[in-house]
């Protein structure tokens, strides 16, 4: 218990800190804004007009497609990765070695905290106005909101104990440039957060189902839109808990090398 | 005489970084892999989007890469030129700006000439490659005419998009900050022209069209020269691309020239 009144002073202190920089938070909260009007204008020109596509309403994909914006928000919304690569790059990360916690649940703890300040201040207050005065597919049941939070959540700890997997891969290679590229591309679009799995070319959809990516985004997104539903709901969030449980082996792994491995750069 | 002598300069200068960044060849290299797969991703992603549906708004899979090949070249050449302008703000936040201002020659082409970033190779080959193949696919008939005008609206569009970074640096100097700027300006409407800008609301058209030219960069160009509707708007207003290029350069030219007069060091 000791432990985690540690870790949770550093979400109170970004939630503060977050607090500070409040050009940030629009600064952001405006171009998330502009996307969403990007992949709207594209959903709704792609349709063109008809009222379904491949089974799915015109209205449940605009849906689809603001839940995943407002999840692309949330998940944004924490220390970005070059921040820590830059520690890594300055040697930085030295100090944070020698206290006396442990670093990945040192930074998720307070990216949660940064996450419930954008969150609170520009996201819900924006999107619940959108989901107002917009003709959009909301569930239903207290029940689908329910599972909807739960597997939101899930989705955002897959993508953390993966990013930050990744982020830590600058420990052996200085430089990751290319392939964090290809590592950002694969994670946009088999995640489903531009383009739902069902749209995709079968062998794609068959790739993508194997992979914890369509935890992060895909799987909250068709929840709430009522796709996935009944059994289905339980095997999603199923799969989600499998997922995080790897991916935070992996982190765990990743780090537990790197740490060995500290070289620190220049003095 | 002036001419010449900047030209030169602008060389001498530009070789010393090209050499200084060479040094590093295994980042060198990554990085041009990097940009050449970012930017197949989104190819990639566009191809995936219309496996099902075929059009986006009356353009399809070929059209949009050629869409975007043009925005992607010339916003390779911007990167050469412009992108040093996108960290003036920390120079002047540190006090380093000031050293611009001490040496004979103009304080706008020495900051444009401090730094040359060759890994905007990736951006040429990806964007050499699409125009290749899609002009294949496409059957476009190209002509001197054509290529001349290709050629002279993408010296628009540097002009355009390298005005802009221009334009948003220059705020640095009545605020000490402008990074910010670029990530709510710039980044996300170089994003929204690589779709044609017919899906967009009206109003979104028009800004881009007349408030943040982008749309000059490539939407209007392209239905040139694929001879495609631009609806909204009168038939071959891509042909202004240049002229516009020319005119938004110039007014950021000038709002910076007015900003550095305003320029007081953040001292030490």
């Amino acid at each position: 218990m000791q432990s985690f009144h540690i870790y949770w002073t550093f979400t109170k202190k970004a939630f503060l800190r977050s607090a500070v920089y409040r050009f940030d938070v629009w600064s952001r909260l405006g171009s998330n804004l502009i996307f969403l009007l990007m992949w709207g204008s594209i959903w709704t020109a792609l349709y063109a007009g008809r009222e379904e596509a491949g089974g799915i309403s015109f209205q449940a994909m605009l849906t689809y497609i603001v839940v995943s914006q407002f999840l692309t928000g949330v998940n944004g919304a924490g220390t970005p990765l070059w921040e820590i690569q830059e520690k890594v790059r300055t040697g930085d990360i030295a100090l944070e070695l020698m206290r006396p916690f442990n670093v990945p649940l040192r930074y998720l703890f307070a990216d949660l905290g940064s996450v419930a300040f954008y969150a609170i201040t520009a996201l819900l207050p924006i999107y619940a106005i959108l989901f107002i005065v917009m003709d959009f597919a909301l569930p239903t049941s207290l029940w689908t909101w329910v599972i909807f939070i739960v597997a939101a959540f899930i989705g955002f700890l897959i993508r953390y104990c993966i990013e930050m997997a990744f982020g830590l891969l600058s420990f052996f290679l200085v430089e990751t440039g290319g392939i964090e590229d290809v590592f950002y591309f694969a994670m946009s679009l088999l995640s489903g957060s531009v383009i739902p799995l069902w749209f995709f070319p079968e062998w794609l959809a068959n790739i993508a189902v194997y992979l914890p990516f369509q935890g992060i985004y895909y799987i909250p997104n068709a929840i709430f839109i009522g796709e996935i539903a009944g059994g289905e709901i339980l095997l999603s969030i199923g799969l989600q808990i499998f997922w995080v449980f790897v991916c935070f082996f992996l982190l765990r792994f990743v780090w537990h090398k790197a740490s060995l491995k500290v070289v620190v750069q220049g003095g | 005489m002036a001419v010449v002598k900047y030209v030169n300069l602008y060389f001498k200068l530009v070789s010393a970084g090209i050499r200084a960044q060479m040094q590093y060849r295994f980042a060198f290299i990554m990085r041009i892999i990097g940009l050449v797969t970012a930017y197949t991703g989104t190819a990639v992603t566009m191809w995936v989007m219309l496996y099902q549906f075929q059009m986006l708004g009356s353009w399809n899979f070929y059209e949009m890469l050629f869409l975007y090949a043009i925005a992607i070249l010339s916003w390779g050449f911007c990167v050469v030129l412009f992108l040093h302008f996108r960290s003036l703000d920390t120079y002047i936040l540190n006090g380093t700006f000031d050293r611009f201002l001490v040496r004979p020659i103009n304080p706008f082409f020495h900051f444009m000439s401090m730094k040359f970033d060759v890994a905007s190779f990736g951006q040429f080959i990806f964007s050499i490659f699409i125009f290749i193949w899609v002009s294949f696919e496409l059957h476009i008939g190209w002509t001197i005419g054509k290529v001349l005008f290709l050629l002279a609206s993408i010296v628009g569009g540097i002009l355009i998009q390298g005005g802009m970074l221009v334009l948003i640096s220059a705020i640095a100097f009545w605020t000490t900050k402008s990074q910010q700027f670029y990530w709510v300006v710039m980044y996300p409407a170089r994003n929204l022209t690589n779709y044609p800008l017919v899906i967009y609301p009206k109003i979104v058209q028009w800004i881009a069209a007349f408030i943040v030219p982008f749309g000059f960069v490539n939407y209007f160009p392209a239905a040139v020269i694929l001879e495609k509707d631009a609806p909204f708007f009168p038939a071959n207003i891509g042909y202004f691309s240049p002229l516009v290029g020319l005119v938004f350069f110039l007014l950021s030219y000038y709002v910076w020239m007015l900003g550095l007069s305003r320029y007081k060091s953040a001292g030490s």
